[in-house]
């Protein structure tokens, strides 16, 4: 009937993916809609175990890029590859999560119910859900309201519901598309210490986000403009390399060096 | 196709409709409201409806009497009139569905005629003459316009020949449908059209929903594929398509006592297949349709053409001749004929086959197209 899109097995161990600590590779990527250049001649290297930020102002490119390493949309041109299998991936497919940066949740399901939708999607036994459904709840801290309906949550917890369902299934390598827009400064610090405990326990996380001063606490950090990556490096690398002391101050400077 | 999976997303689509209790009311109470509001609606004009005239009278010197009644009928268009020159065939064509009655004139018809003249000249008494008419009832409006019309082109040739004089009786024998009411002629239809309308738009809208909140992203995301999505879907729907059509018969028999003569499975069968197509239909047009307003404004554009054209509440002869192509286009069309079929006429799946098969394409050819429209990445 219809056609396997994602078990099918196609591992392409080219060379041009790279040595196999570098969880996502890409090579002159680009993306235009219409006249639009979404994403242009993108190059980017993200080492295992990474907090990787994807910062630029809105319209930048993030959520394309992400969406186009997900699957979701095509490229134009350039490849990419995660895990060392080229996108679109199939065979590598349950060790990574994604949260899209609309909510993304049922909202007239329960909280645990959206759980084990995602776990259903990764073939998770009951057990196996039991468990992760239980430590995930505890890190959201939404154990109390795991029977309410997603709709009668608060944004932050909503929030916080769509995370977990990115991670339901202990992915290795995870996509969050603006984890902490509109989302209050305690939360956010929330957000943060559960970042470090994926790096901790040797996941490599992408984020995206248009907060510059977040983006202080990520291991490294690539600066978008206009489709185009304008700098990249570890965000005291940046600093020191530009003599500004905010990364805001480093956009700004990089973003003048490149229309000069 | 992982069947857990597309179990999975089933089982989330019927959740959310669990916590919904007022959606989950409404499409239980709609089917209701509907049967009980077009309870007793009529349809438009009759024509063109297929019937066999066997004319096996021998006429007199005079001529034939069966003839003149025959060019009278031929000379309107309620009927239309195929020939036999045998007796079972005129009757199988009607037990086969290919027409709606066979008219019988017996040998000596005219013979009978002018002798129950000549009789009531003369003051003795005679039996009038009798034309049999052999009618499937399963559909009442037609059965009804078939005598009608009959009796009206006898008067006519009486009339018209002999002066006014009862010499001929119309004898009324029904093949299917006994006795069959408007009800038992609507229930079918009412519940082939809730579950195609409940269906659609149920679909088109979680759709809707599903693209602009990001879920769908974030399910073909996960290793889903688009036919366990897809498929997910058509087994939720078409689950409560079943429901409702199972709510529909229920409240059919218990409160208009119309009774089931064919295999009530059948008819659920017939049901599910439509249910799953109009999901298809959903989910097709949920990809056009921008957010959940513009869905709705599909609705009438698959609502009105459902009610008039596929012989919901009026037969197909109702429907103007210019517009009944369009009601072979409509899976409604097969869905509701297959079901008065098994439960007026008792048809079994050996005669309803044709109709199951249009609908089982239409299930599989709008999943396979929507399984495709999400496979395709721009
Ligand atoms: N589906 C789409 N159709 C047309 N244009 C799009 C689409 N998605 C993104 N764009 C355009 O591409 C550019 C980059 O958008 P996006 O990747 O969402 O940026 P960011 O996530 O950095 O805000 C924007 O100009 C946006 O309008
Ligand atoms: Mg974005």
């Amino acid at each position: 009937m219809m056609e396997e899109r994602k078990t099918k097995d196609f591992p392409r161990s080219d060379s041009a993916s790279g040595s196999s600590d570098q969880v996502v590779r890409t090579i002159g990527l680009s993306k235009s809609f219409g006249e639009v250049r979404a994403v242009a001649d993108l190059d980017l290297s993200i080492p295992r175990g990474c907090v990787y930020g994807l910062i630029g102002p809105n319209g930048s490119g993030k959520t394309s890029t992400i969406r186009i390493l997900n699957g979701l949309i095509r490229a134009n041109a350039g490849r990419a590859w995660l895990l060392g299998e080229e996108v679109p991936v199939h065979v590598n497919i349950c060790r990574i999560g994604y949260m899209p940066q609309e909510m993304a949740i049922y909202a007239e399901l329960t909280v645990l119910e959206n759980l084990e939708l995602f776990a259903g999607m990764y073939s998770l036994n009951k057990e196996s859900l039991a468990q992760r459904a239980d430590a995930l709840l505890d890190m959201i801290d939404l154990t109390e309201r795991s029977d309410s309906l997603v709709s009668t949550l608060s944004g932050g917890m909503k929030h916080r519901v769509s995370l977990a369902c990115a991670l339901v299934h202990d992915p290795e390598l995870v996509f969050l598309d603006e984890p902490t827009v509109g989302v209050d400064p305690e939360l956010r610090m929330g957000f943060w210490d559960h970042f470090s405990d994926l790096k901790r326990a040797g996941k490599t996380i992408v984020l995206t986000t248009h907060y510059m001063d977040e983006a202080v606490r990520c291991d490294r950090v690539g600066m978008m403009r206009l489709g185009r990556m304008i700098a990249e490096d570890t965000p005291r690398g940046l600093m020191e390399s530009t003599g500004e002391t905010h990364l805001e101050d480093v956009f700004l400077h990089k973003a003048r060096e490149g229309s000069a | 196709m992982n069947l857990v999976r597309a179990y999975a997303i089933a089982l989330k689509t019927l959740r959310s409709l669990k916590h919904d209790r007022r959606t989950a009311g409404f499409l239980v109470l709609m089917p209701l409201f509907m049967i009980a509001i077009f309870g007793y609606t009529f349809g438009g004009d009759i024509k063109d409806v297929d019937v066999v005239v066997v004319d096996l009278d021998a006429g007199s010197a005079n001529g034939s009497v069966a003839a003149l009644i025959r060019e009278d009928l031929a000379g309107r268009d309620v009927l239309r009139i195929g020939t036999s020159e045998d007796r079972d065939e005129g009757m199988n064509a009607v037990k086969d569905g290919e027409a709606w009655a066979a008219i019988i004139f017996a040998p000596e018809f005219t013979v009978r005629v002018e002798e129950a003249i000549e009789a009531s000249r003369t003051g003795s008494s005679a039996a009038p003459a009798t034309v049999e008419v052999h009618i499937d009832a399963s559909n009442p409006n037609i059965a009804q316009a078939v005598v009608a019309e009959l009796q009206t082109a006898v008067q006519a040739v009486l009339v018209g020949y002999y002066g006014a004089n009862p010499a001929i009786t119309v004898s009324e024998d029904r093949i299917y449908g006994e006795d069959a009411e408007f009800i038992d002629f609507f229930a079918p239809g009412v519940m082939g059209l809730a579950a195609m309308m409940i269906t659609f738009m149920l679909s088109i809208i979680s759709f809707v929903r599903e693209r602009s909140t990001g879920t769908l992203d974030r399910l073909l995301a996960t290793p889903a594929t688009e036919g366990e999505i897809v498929g997910g879907y058509a087994l939720a729907f078409g689950l409560v398509a079943l429901v409702q059509s199972a709510v529909i018969l229920a409240a059919a028999m218990l409160l208009f006592q119309v009774s089931i003569a064919g295999n009530a499975l059948l008819v659920l069968l017939t049901i599910f297949l439509l249910g799953i197509g109009s999901q298809g239909l959903g989910f097709l047009l949920s990809s056009i349709a921008k957010n959940e307003f513009q869905a709705v404004q599909f609705t009438p554009l698959i609502l009105f053409p459902s009610i008039l054209l596929a012989g919901v509440f009026w037969p197909l002869e109702a429907v103007p001749d210019l517009l009944r192509p369009v009601s072979d286009f409509i899976p409604l069309t097969y869905a509701v004929d297959a079901c008065r079929s098994v439960m007026i006429r008792g048809w079994d799946a050996g005669e309803i086959w044709p109709q199951l098969v249009v609908l089982a394409g239409f299930a599989a050819g709008t999943l396979l197209l929507s399984a495709y429209s999400l496979k395709k990445r721009g």
